[in-house]
């Protein structure tokens, strides 16, 4: 088994997948709000650096000075009585009086930073809803009509509105380089954070809260484009046609029903939710995502034909269960998969 | 003096050490109760449970050296992780400081034994029990894997159905068992039996730590228990607290859960700090500058700590407002701390250091480290900041600081101050500075690193990452410190080995240190102290000149003239003398009682029945463990009538001047149970605030389609119980004058008024139309009801085995304090029942 896992790994280094797709970091803000929060880190570590170097610096100096009186009258014994009332004083003037000046500002930087990341700015130019599953992500365009999963799409340039919630356990959304901070995704509750890009690029985020054996790798992909270019996918999305096209791609989606693959997924058009929200990812655009597994690996076609034969060997613990099929089944099913949401985008 | 003072101080050595002494053998083992044979088993047991957590740890460390590696698969990974934070919370930290604590606190104040013995051990037998059974768990491949909190709905049946949970569960509720008892315990002992004239303005900085750790352990603990408890039956019989779905909410565990983690942050970090503020006077030859001060900030933070959970959940989706009030609540925290640190560089600062030792090394590297786990915690405290960093490895870095930082680099400088009063040697000091600069280095190579990890994105608890992010050279490092830090305390392991037997040897005083604990041999004798010390100048100095003019009762003590194990009791404040208690001798019952209970708690996992069974014999066990003491040896007993618990025959010897019995206040065995119904009135009014909590959350509470509730029954259940107290009490007051037969009268009359309530519980709850599994307002319902239930059933056989004693002629005036704790539950079952009462039935509040 570990042997199995192992090698597992390795193969995933080796072969050059799960590269990486973006940047996830808080020192390295893409927008204002998460700049006015680094702010406030650089500020915190600056302030309380130099109060506890000077704290440091008085325990040095008072060891040193004990030694001294030590080693000037080895044989005194016990030091003379010290005179309690100067060392209260001293005590409460540097204990509290120093901290209370300092936390005070500092709380009023941060109750200041604070509102002013809370909300947006301006209104919204795009609300998202995001649905947190074992171990993947839900994405939804509730305006637009249109569902996808762990890629979210956001044109630069305005706050965009993200409601979140779970499906299941606990599990918490957090863009670092785009949003203030993180938001938990609580079932039963929805709460709401926004992210704003300013220069387009892939921005990464991870699930914060433990929700299970595949914690680790559920990630998430914002791709952020100037306006017209995201009007261009929402368009080009909301036209994807994902029946079948030829014979190939018809046995395909033979082989996707034959599978039972429906019983989690849907695509639009062709194969409609099996429950009321679906186990696993929508794949009406599967074809024009980057990753798989929640960029767990790059999507390509050998990848995808890997991951549907063995998910568990990439993801251990994922839902989805592994599939042994017909080579040729296999390829059918791949290129039809391969194509949803493609087709409708050329170049890409 | 009188002829038994004519005992010269070897024959009284001898006298008492044979009472005092641990019983030998085997089965000795298993009934002792001496406070430092207890107190060394709870450290040593809780280091072994260190040193497996930290070998967790380092497979921890491994598994996340480079991305993508297989050291440990996605499943052992998080039971490790899981496995490390719980075992290192819950049975290595408390159970070691109480540990330390019970073995420490009576040679602190004067005193020769704990309040309770028999508890004292009870709780060992229970935190062993628990421990090894959590260990069990994990090496059958059932750990606990959801992190050392919890959080449902993952740990629901529905998203964890296998036994890992319910370990956890079953086991913390458990061990919390022996974390209360402790406490309780060291209070008791705090309060009444100090030295004569140790009042608490005089306290050893350690001792009020101890007190103040213990009295937040009451207060945070029930909140766990209560959590715990809900998420059983959650998961077993099927109730919604946690289920959002049918009412509950999965975010009142999280409330419950920090309410009582945050407080055990500082449950953990108070006693390191105590234990600093007697190492560096000593080391200082100096009295600690700012006592007052000091005391005062372990006090603050010890209320302080209870108003600062929600930071643990800025990320939940609550108010801004308030979240901004909690990070103002947390930052206070750096005001006593910083007094702490301000305290301990005065103190240096006018004092006279000889060359470093090692608990100086230790010291010194915690004020360092503590400074720093406090800065990154006022950065946390901060919400925007704490948004960004919540769940990432700069968390990890700062709890660590603190953690690590901030307890265990204490309580090694704590081990090594101490351990020559418990083995006569001395730690080697080479090794000790060996095993220092290791641990210290490796320490911050592993989490110095971890803020930078944190900053870089990496978010805690993944059992791996995937390579690119920035974070694998990060990783490899803090592997390779971790290493390190276990290449530490392999070395701290040999020097305890070699120390043990070949270190140099100690005389009484170690350090030349001011307290009490240094005024006996090293190790000390089993009865702590011949004389016990009195009016001990202001520094607690163990003053040679106390001795001068013994008065009578410090002879009545020492020559023990019952056979009996007597404690010196005193006042609460000023420490005045007012008698003696004669304590239980050793007992096989604690360790019955706590087997009992095991298979109550464990064997609910697999068959409910279980629990009453066990709980059932665990009530036998009790009985025969409170069974009237008995003198281990009465011929040894010089010049008295005889040794027996009567106190009447006592009296006509007329040279004891110690009353052994104390009844209202003054009496331990009193505030022992005052501390308990405490601990159950704080799970009462933290069970109705989760109902109230639930309640406003809710659209429609009750729910519709919930019936006629059987109004009533329940009012006419609760008079009667009401009503049972009046005889009872009345009966009680006969007792304290002798007058036995209506006390007898009085007890039945109650117990038989009490007995309605049960019965009437019956017939309402048979009758109602829902049930605790259909939505969150039956759970509540159903387990307020038994909870009141239960009490009342533990009133009723407690109640009876009184009577029976009564009848038998166990009952007189002298022993009325055991009949007035049975009546101070009595009152809490009653009120606590009716309390409920109106939270369940509103229309029956006159208000309404």
């Amino acid at each position: 088994m570990t042997r199995g896992r192992r090698a597992a790994a390795w193969v995933l280094v080796l072969s050059g997948t799960a590269a990486c797709h973006g940047e996830q970091t808080i020192l390295g803000s893409e927008s204002a709000a998460p700049a006015a929060i680094e702010s406030l880190w650089w500020v915190s570590l600056v302030g309380t650096g130099l109060l506890s170097l000077l704290v440091m610096a008085g325990l040095g100096w008072a060891v040193v000075r004990a030694r001294r009186a030590a080693a000037m009258l080895p044989d005194a014994g016990s030091a003379p009585e010290p005179d309690r009332k100067r060392e209260d004083a001293a005590i409460l003037l540097f204990g509290a009086g120093l901290p209370a000046v300092f936390l005070l500002g500092f709380l009023a930087f941060s109750v200041r930073t604070g509102a002013e990341v809370a909300l947006p700015p301006d209104d919204p130019v795009l609300t998202v809803e995001v649905v947190g599953h074992m171990f993947w992500w839900e994405v939804r365009y509730p305006d637009q009509g249109i569902v996808t999963a762990n890629e979210i799409r956001i044109p630069t340039g305005g706050p965009v509105e993200v409601h979140v919630t779970s499906a299941d356990v606990i599990h918490s959304f957090w863009v670092p380089q785009l949003s203030p901070g993180k938001i938990d995704m609580i079932p039963g509750r929805t709460n709401r954070i926004w992210m704003h890009a300013e220069t387009p690029g892939r921005y990464r985020g991870q699930c914060t809260e433990f929700c299970g054996l595949q914690h680790a790798l559920m990630s998430l992909l914002v791709i952020a484009e100037p306006p017209e270019d995201f009007q261009a996918w929402m368009d080009a999305r909301q036209a994807v046609d994902a029946r079948p096209a030829n014979a190939e791609e018809e046995r395909g989606l033979g082989v996707f029903m034959a599978y039972g693959c429906a019983s989690c997924h849907v695509i639009e058009g062709v194969v409609g939710p099996g429950f009321q929200r679906p186990a696993g990812p929508e794949l009406t655009d599967m074809g024009a995502r980057l990753t798989l597994g929640a960029l767990t690996l790059d999507n390509d076609p050998e990848s995808l034909a890997g991951w549907i034969i063995d998910p568990h060997r990439h993801k251990p613990g994922v839902r989805m269960p592994s599939h042994r099929m017909p080579d040729e089944d296999l390829s059918a099913l791949v290129t039809y998969l391969a194509r949803l949401g493609r087709s409708a985008r050329p170049g890409r | 003096m009188s002829e038994a003072g004519a005992m010269n101080d070897a024959a009284l050595h001898e006298r008492l050490s044979r009472i005092w002494a641990p019983p030998p053998g085997m089965l000795g083992f298993f009934t002792a109760v001496n406070h430092r044979v207890v107190g060394l088993r709870f450290m040593v047991t809780a280091f072994v449970f260190f040193l497996f957590a930290g070998l967790l740890a380092v497979a921890v460390r491994l598994q996340l050296t480079l991305p993508l590696l297989g050291v440990l698969s996605p499943e052992a990974y998080n039971q490790a992780f899981t496995m490390h934070g719980s075992v290192m919370m819950f049975l290595f930290a408390i159970p070691f400081l109480e540990g330390l604590a019970i073995y420490f606190v009576p040679l602190m104040i004067g005193a020769r034994e704990m309040a309770f013995p028999r508890l004292n051990a009870f709780g060992y037998w229970i935190f062993l029990f628990a421990g090894l059974s959590l260990f069990v768990a994990w090496l059958t491949g059932y750990a606990p894997d959801a992190g050392w909190y919890n959080y449902p709905p993952l740990t629901s049946r529905g998203f964890s159905p296998g036994a890992n949970i319910d370990f956890w569960v079953v086991l913390i509720t458990f061990l919390e068992v022996s974390a209360l008892v402790a406490a309780v315990e060291i209070i008791v002992t705090i309060l009444k039996h100090r030295a004569p004239g140790l009042t608490l303005a005089r306290l050893p900085v350690f001792v009020w730590a101890a007190f103040i750790t213990a009295l937040m352990i009451v207060f945070a603990m029930p909140a766990v228990v209560l959590a715990s408890f809900m998420l059983g039956l959650d998961r077993i019989v099927g109730t919604h607290f946690f289920n959002f779905a049918a009412g509950g909410d999965p975010l009142l565990w999280q409330h419950l859960f920090w309410f009582f983690g945050h407080p055990d942050v500082y449950i953990m970090l108070l006693p390191g700090i105590g234990a600093v503020s007697m190492i560096i006077p000593a080391f200082a030859r100096r009295p600690l500058a700012g006592y007052t001060l000091v005391v005062a900030g372990i006090i603050i933070i010890g209320l302080l700590s209870f108003g600062v959970w929600v930071h643990h959940m800025y990320t939940v989706g609550l108010s801004m407002v308030g979240l901004n009030f909690f990070a103002a609540a947390s930052m206070l925290f750096a005001i006593p701390s910083a007094i702490h640190i301000l305290s301990w560089i005065t103190t240096l600062w006018f004092g006279r250091l000889e060359p470093l030792r090692t608990p100086m090394l230790f010291s010194l590297a915690f004020i360092v480290l503590f400074i720093l786990g406090g800065i990154t915690g006022i950065m946390i405290a901060a919400v925007p900041l704490n948004w960004q960093v919540h769940d990432t490895y700069f968390i990890v870095a700062h709890f660590h600081y603190t953690m690590v930082g901030g307890v265990v680099f204490p309580l090694f400088a704590a081990i090594y101050y101490w351990f020559p009063k418990v083995s006569g040697r001395f730690l080697d000091e080479r090794l000790g500075v060996w095993h220092f600069w290791l641990f210290l280095v490796g320490f911050n190579v592993t989490f110095l690193l971890m803020h930078v990890t944190g900053l870089e994105g990496m978010p805690r608890r993944v059992y791996t990452y995937l390579p690119g992010l920035g974070w694998d050279g990060l990783n490899a490092l803090s592997t390779a410190g971790a290493l390190i830090m276990a290449a530490g305390t392999l070395v701290f392991l040999v020097n305890l080995f070699v120390s043990w037997r070949e270190g140099r040897p100690v005389g009484d005083d170690a350090w030349g240190a001011a307290t009490l604990e240094w005024s006996m041999s090293s190790p000390p004798p089993n009865y702590n102290f011949l004389n016990i010390p009195f009016t001990p100048s202001p520094s607690v100095a163990k003053d040679p000149a106390s001795d001068a003019r013994a008065p009578d009762w410090q002879r009545e003590l020492a020559e023990a003239r019952t056979g009996l194990r007597e404690n010196p009791v005193t006042s609460i404040v000023e420490a005045k003398l007012e008698g003696k208690v004669e304590l239980p001798m050793p007992s096989p019952w604690p360790f019955w009682t706590a087997m009992a209970l095991s298979l109550a708690f464990l064997g609910v996992i697999w068959y409910p029945w279980l629990m009453p069974l066990g709980l059932g014999l665990a009530f036998v066990c009790i009985v025969g463990w409170h069974a009237p003491p008995r003198a281990l040896d009465p011929e040894a007993s010089p010049g008295n009538g005889g040794p027996g618990p009567d106190p009447a025959s006592r009296g006509t010897a007329g040279r004891d001047a110690l009353s052994a019995s104390h009844a209202g206040l003054r009496s331990p065995i009193l505030w022992g149970v005052i501390f308990l119904v405490l601990i159950e009135l704080t799970v009462l009014v933290l069970f109705v605030a989760s109902m109230l909590y639930l309640q406003l959350g809710a659209d429609t509470w009750p729910p519709a389609g919930v019936g006629d509730t059987q109004t009533g029954l329940a009012a006419t259940g609760q008079l009667l119980l009401l009503a049972s107290a009046i005889p009872a009490w009345l009966g009680l007051r006969a007792l304290s004058m002798n007058r036995t037969r209506r006390y007898l009268v009085g007890l039945a009359t109650g117990l038989v008024l009490a007995a309605g309530y049960p019965a009437l519980k019956f017939v309402e709850y048979g009758a109602l139309d829902f049930r605790w599994d259909s939505h969150a307002y039956g759970s509540v319902q159903w387990a307020m009801s038994g909870y009141s239930l239960f009490h009342v059933l533990v009133l009723i056989l407690a109640g009876g085995v009184f009577w029976v004693r009564g009848l038998r002629g166990h009952a007189h005036a002298g022993r009325v304090a055991g009949a007035q704790a049975l009546m101070v539950y009595w009152a809490f079952a009653a009120l606590g029942s009716l309390f409920f009462l109106g939270v369940q039935y509103p229309d029956l509040l006159p208000w309404r």
